[in-house]
């Protein structure tokens, strides 16, 4: 089996690539130090699991699991925690494959053999009983086999074309495979839906206009003159009520 | 948290509705009256003088403690000492009430043969005497109050230090990078594991109040030492203390959860690291230590992580300088920072 390591500290790693190497038929395809690395290299060497510790500066071990989720052959998760009483729990209530650290061969070969893909509606349920901030910090966009975080805070809006969605945000435009129903759930107390087909920051709207036809336009603080989006007639009254609450 | 423990030091004034409470003050109240009898003995009088003095005590007693118990809600919420002036007035007014009730019914049923004085002055000898006891009856209960207070204060500090010894996870991280050690560089397992044992012992031996500023900046730089071996270069800490007096006291185990702190809610979830930030001064005969160290701002910081230290070390400053102590908290987007300023004081002194 292909395996990732994921850990921020290097001799968390070194300890389960020393027992991976006694353990024999394990093949380690990667080290990462962070989430954002771990994705890359997953995007990269496609592993069978990924060894993946929880806390984690800057994107941490659940929402890492969240965007591996997204990959269209997604690999099977283990946690591995020294104590998080809570996360711990949630483990259990969930049946997640997780390991507490110094890891034991036994229970690493058995976590391995028993590993399986998590659902994102698990992840979530162990993200709110651990008390971990269940919505994603950033978007996850492919090209290819490149793997492009955008950070929530960067993005302008979602919109989508005919099959896809675009996500526009300060450094561009990617396509993303997100839904925008599902966007609207998850992001719902940041994001507004304006249209059948774009949900937008509220903090980068800039005003509401009327154009000529009587329509309602949101002008959008980026100053893009492209960046003028119509709101349908049955979300104006949704919108202008997200604005004033600021 | 908070809230909870001042609820369980608050109880100042007992509790007068208790069935046990109302025989004491009842017993006391009749070697009170015992007591005035015997004053102005004659073995013709003692009977009479005894039993007129009880009924007087006993009634003031009785009705005392059952306002008491009503109003005993309230007047703990006037503070500590305040608690008890109210006791004390409640109690003066009631006894001047009784005492004017007294004479009017004696006079009623012109019998005030019994009472040798005249209103005035018989007002004024029950008031004098009865402020005497009552204030002693207050003195005492305040005194005692104050030590069952600061022996539940010391108890559940212990507790919370006890609670408080070292974080789980900061043991099995520890745990796990010697067992990743004892293979790649058994030479550093081996520091390691001697540094954790005096970690250990120094926690365990921190059932004294205080250590030595030197003992305390130690155990804190063995703790660095093994956190330095799991974050590598992440972790900087930078001591500015060669101003401070060696020898003074501080509450034991101060500095190492400060830095346990700052390690785990700051520098652990830096992608880059961070340095914490250790600065001693002496200011005006008084130690000055202020400990701060970068967080990531876009997290959003859970509540109630930093609290459980915090308000232990609060705890065991107030225990040792009480208002002489003050233990401050600033937190921005990028930082937390805390700030210990205490007496300085010396062993043997």
């Amino acid at each position: 089996m292909k395996v990732l390591i994921v850990d921020d500290e290097p001799p968390a790693r070194n300890r389960l690539r020393q027992i991976l190497a006694d353990c024999g038929d394990h093949e380690v395809v990667g080290e990462a130090g962070n989430g954002r690395e771990a994705l890359d290299i997953a995007a990269r060497t496609k592993p069978d699991v990924v060894l993946l510790d929880i806390r984690m500066p800057g994107i941490d071990g659940i929402e890492t699991a969240h965007h591996l989720n997204k990959a269209e052959t997604p690999p099977a998760v283990v946690f591995t925690t020294a104590y998080d009483e809570y996360a711990i729990d949630a483990f259990d209530a969930s049946a997640v494959g997780y390991l507490l650290k110094p890891v034991r061969r036994e229970k690493l070969i058995q976590a391995l053999a028993q590993a399986s893909r998590l659902s994102g509606d698990v992840l979530d349920d162990i993200g709110k009983q651990a008390g971990v901030a269940t919505h994603r910090k950033n978007i996850c966009a492919r090209l290819h086999d490149e793997l492009r975080l955008i950070p929530v805070t960067d993005i302008y809006y979602f919109i989508a074309d005919q099959k896809y969605v675009s996500v526009v945000h300060k450094d561009g435009r990617d396509l993303i495979e997100d839904s925008l129903k599902s966007l609207e759930e998850e992001f719902g107390n940041r994001f507004v839906r304006i249209h059948r087909g774009a949900v937008v920051a509220v903090d980068a709207i800039d005003t509401l206009r009327r154009d000529e036809d009587g329509r309602t336009r949101v002008m959008l603080r980026s100053g893009n003159s492209d960046d003028e989006l119509l709101v349908s007639r049955r979300h104006v009254a949704n919108v202008k009520r997200r604005l004033r609450k600021g | 948290m908070q809230e909870s423990d001042d609820k369980q030091t608050q109880a100042y004034l007992p509790d007068f509705c208790a069935a046990g409470t109302i025989l004491v003050i009842l017993l006391v109240a009749e070697l009170v009256a015992i007591l005035l009898a015997l004053v102005s003995y004659t073995p013709d009088t003692f009977l009479t003088e005894l039993s007129k003095i009880s009924m007087f005590v006993l009634w003031l007693a009785l009705l005392g403690t059952g306002v008491l118990c009503q109003i005993r809600p309230w007047a703990e919420k006037q503070g500590h000492a305040g608690a008890f002036v109210v006791c004390f007035v409640v109690l003066e007014i009631l006894c001047l009430l009784l005492a004017e009730i007294t004479w009017q019914l004696t006079d009623m049923f012109a019998e005030a043969v019994i009472i040798d004085a005249t209103h005035a002055l018989f007002l004024l000898k029950t008031f004098a005497a009865s402020s005497i006891v009552i204030a002693l009856a207050m003195r005492y209960l305040y005194i005692s109050s104050e030590w069952r207070r600061s022996i539940l204060l010391e108890s559940q500090s212990r507790i919370s230090a006890l609670q408080a010894l070292i974080r789980p996870h900061f043991l099995f991280n520890s745990m796990n990078t010697i067992a990743s050690l004892t293979r790649s560089n058994p030479q550093q397992a081996e520091e390691a594991v001697e540094d954790l044992a005096d970690l250990m012992r120094a926690n365990l031996n921190s059932s004294s109040d205080r250590s030595t500023l030197k003992e305390e900046l130690e155990t804190a730089a063995i703790y660095q030492r093994i956190e330095k071996l799991r974050l590598g270069e992440r972790l900087k800490v930078i001591w500015d203390v060669a101003d401070l007096p060696m020898r003074a006291l501080i509450p034991s185990l101060t500095i190492q959860p400060l830095l346990e702190n700052a390690i785990y809610h700051g520098i652990e979830l830096l992608q880059e690291g961070g340095e914490v930030r250790v600065t001693g001064k002496c200011i005006d005969g008084r130690l000055d230590i202020r400990m701060s160290n970068p967080v990531a701002n876009e997290r959003a910081r859970k509540a109630g992580g930093n609290q459980m230290a915090m308000s232990n070390i609060r705890q065991r400053f107030e225990l040792a300088y009480g208002h002489r102590a003050s233990v401050e908290v600033t937190e921005t987007d990028s930082e937390y920072s805390v700030h210990l300023a205490f007496p300085i004081e010396e062993p043997g002194k």
